[in-house]
């Protein structure tokens, strides 16, 4: 018999009943049929008007009125200041601290799941919001008139969103190195990290004004706030109500620097995904050239790292251009810059879908501490136990690894197909014919494909 | 014995296939619509 000696790069899943590629095939497939559905089936536009209803008035009195939202500020700002005091006076392992999992994973993964389920429930809960509103009320009872702000400069939009965005998830899985290897901020720097943004944030709505910072600046905000865009609730006027699912993105990205930020969401959790599995062998390799001309291992690390962020900002960025740069080359096509635009959304389910795909086991896992062991010590020293559950652990079985692959599938290409369906709904609305609109969206298919094959990649690689 | 110690390398190619069968797809559809509609012009 001929031994095969198969090296480590070959190890995969072995209880998948199909080699992770076929699933990527198989995915694609998925798209393709979607593709030519929607070309049959789809021939008059959508979700170019979100038809909003307002709700029952006692029921959206009693979610929006003033009580609740005082008291979800309230609570927004308690948590903020126990992450802050968790983080500097907690214990410095990070797995135990409150500090790390609450910021990193409970809000950060938890709030685009709420958002795309339940509408814009972060807005509530901002903290710097909370506290911006409150000291708004307090000048306004001091000086007899509300604050003054300055005009807030269009031509900026989203961009100071986006670029927080890239500088917090850096912070995250590039900045944070311990005994040469990539790890989370130390609880340490991330209280410190919240001090420094709770300042800068306050500052920028002093200002701008607190809704015009939230609405443009504020990166959880407008991060969450796009996720938002997919569910079908809404509050307007202080009115909650429902709408279509998925027709309020059709207009989100017409602010300047709307492109940047969901590039920017996927870019990086792509890179987070890659440097564990995909990026491994590249980032070992620029690591070592650059420890070999005389960089300290840490700076070394990290510099390879940014590199390695920025390079899947480019490529994600470089791949929907290619799109629409093809959707241009087809008869009534509008300018490129409108293209641009106007087809920005198709990617919030994109970035949602990768967000699920990556996270969802990992988020799994840390809620297990996050609502036992560190909600009753969230100092992580082990002499309080506040709620009974110190005590408690993770149970790692919870769910199998071939169920998280079928997750992650699923929401791969559950967000393509769904990426598609906005993409060719633009299409039919701005081409008029249908038969056109359909040619256009070639490209934008093999651009749908591109991502699912390539996330399904990264997770294969990373899994493996 | 058969070298397939750093085959495992090369499995992203797999992952490229579909996107290159899409491409190519489009790339054809759009060569034979232009040589049409340079035909009945």
């Amino acid at each position: 018999m001929t031994w095969l000696p198969y090296a480590h790069a070959l190890v995969a899943r072995e209880d998948l009943p199909i080699p992770a590629w076929l699933f990527a095939w198989g995915a694609s497939i998925v798209l393709i049929v979607s593709f030519f559905a929607l070309s049959v089936g789809w021939r008059r536009p959508r979700f170019e008007e979100a038809r909003w209803r307002p709700l029952g008035a006692g029921l959206s009195r009693g979610i929006t009125g003033l009580p609740v939202q005082a008291l979800c500020g309230a609570i927004g700002v308690f948590l903020l200041g126990v992450a802050v005091y968790a983080g500097l006076r907690g214990t410095e392992a990070p797995d135990r601290n409150f500090a790390v999992t609450f910021v990193f994973v409970t809000a950060w993964l938890g709030f685009p799941l709420l958002s795309v389920l339940l509408g814009d429930v972060f807005r509530p809960f901002n903290p710097w919001r909370a506290i911006g509103r409150l000291a708004g009320l307090g000048f306004t009872a001091i000086a007899g008139q509300g604050p003054r702000h300055l005009a807030y400069p269009q031509r900026l939009g989203r961009w100071p969103a986006a670029i927080g965005l890239v500088a917090f998830v850096w912070l995250e899985v590039v900045y944070g190195v311990s005994g040469g290897i990539v790890a989370s901020p130390d609880p340490h720097t991330t209280g410190v990290a919240v001090l420094v943004y709770s300042v800068y944030a306050l500052a920028m709505m002093a200002l701008f004004g607190v809704e015009q910072w939230c609405r443009k600046g504020e990166i959880f905000s407008v991060y969450f706030g796009m996720f938002s865009q997919l569910g079908c609730f809404e509050v307007r006027d202080g009115r909650l109500g429902r709408r279509r699912p998925l027709a309020a993105a059709s207009s989100w990205a017409t602010v300047p620097g709307s492109i940047a930020m969901v590039i920017a969401s996927i870019a990086t959790t792509s890179f987070d995904g890659a440097s564990e599995g995909a990026f491994k062998g590249g980032i070992e390799t620029v690591f070592g050239w650059l420890t070999d001309i005389g960089f300290d291992p840490t700076l070394a690390l990290r510099t390879t790292n940014t590199i390695f962020l920025a390079l899947c900002f480019v490529g994600v960025g470089l791949v929907y251009l290619i799109g629409v740069r093809g959707m241009r080359t087809v008869h009534g096509a509008p300018p490129l810059a409108k293209l641009r635009a106007g087809f920005a959304h198709t990617l919030i389910p994109i970035a949602f879908a990768y967000l699920l795909a990556h996270y969802f086991s990992y988020f799994v896992f840390q809620e297990q501490a996050q609502f036992t062991y560190l909600l009753s010590d969230p100092l992580g020293t082990t002499t309080t136990d506040l709620f009974g559950t110190a005590s408690g652990s993770v149970d790692y079985k919870l769910i199998s690894a071939t169920d998280v692959w079928y997750v992650q599938v699923g929401a791969l290409v559950v967000g393509h197909v769904v990426g598609l369906t906005l993409a060719h709904d633009r299409a039919v609305a701005w081409w008029g014919d249908y038969r056109d609109a359909s040619r256009s969206q070639y490209w934008m298919l093999a651009v749908m494909v591109a991502f699912t094959c390539f996330g399904l990649y990264l997770l294969s690689a990373a899994n493996s | 014995m058969i070298p397939l110690a750093h085959l495992g390398h090369y499995l992203w190619v797999l992952y490229l296939v579909p996107v290159l069968i899409v491409i190519a797809g489009i790339v054809r559809t759009m060569i034979v619509e232009r040589r049409r509609r340079r035909d009945e012009r």
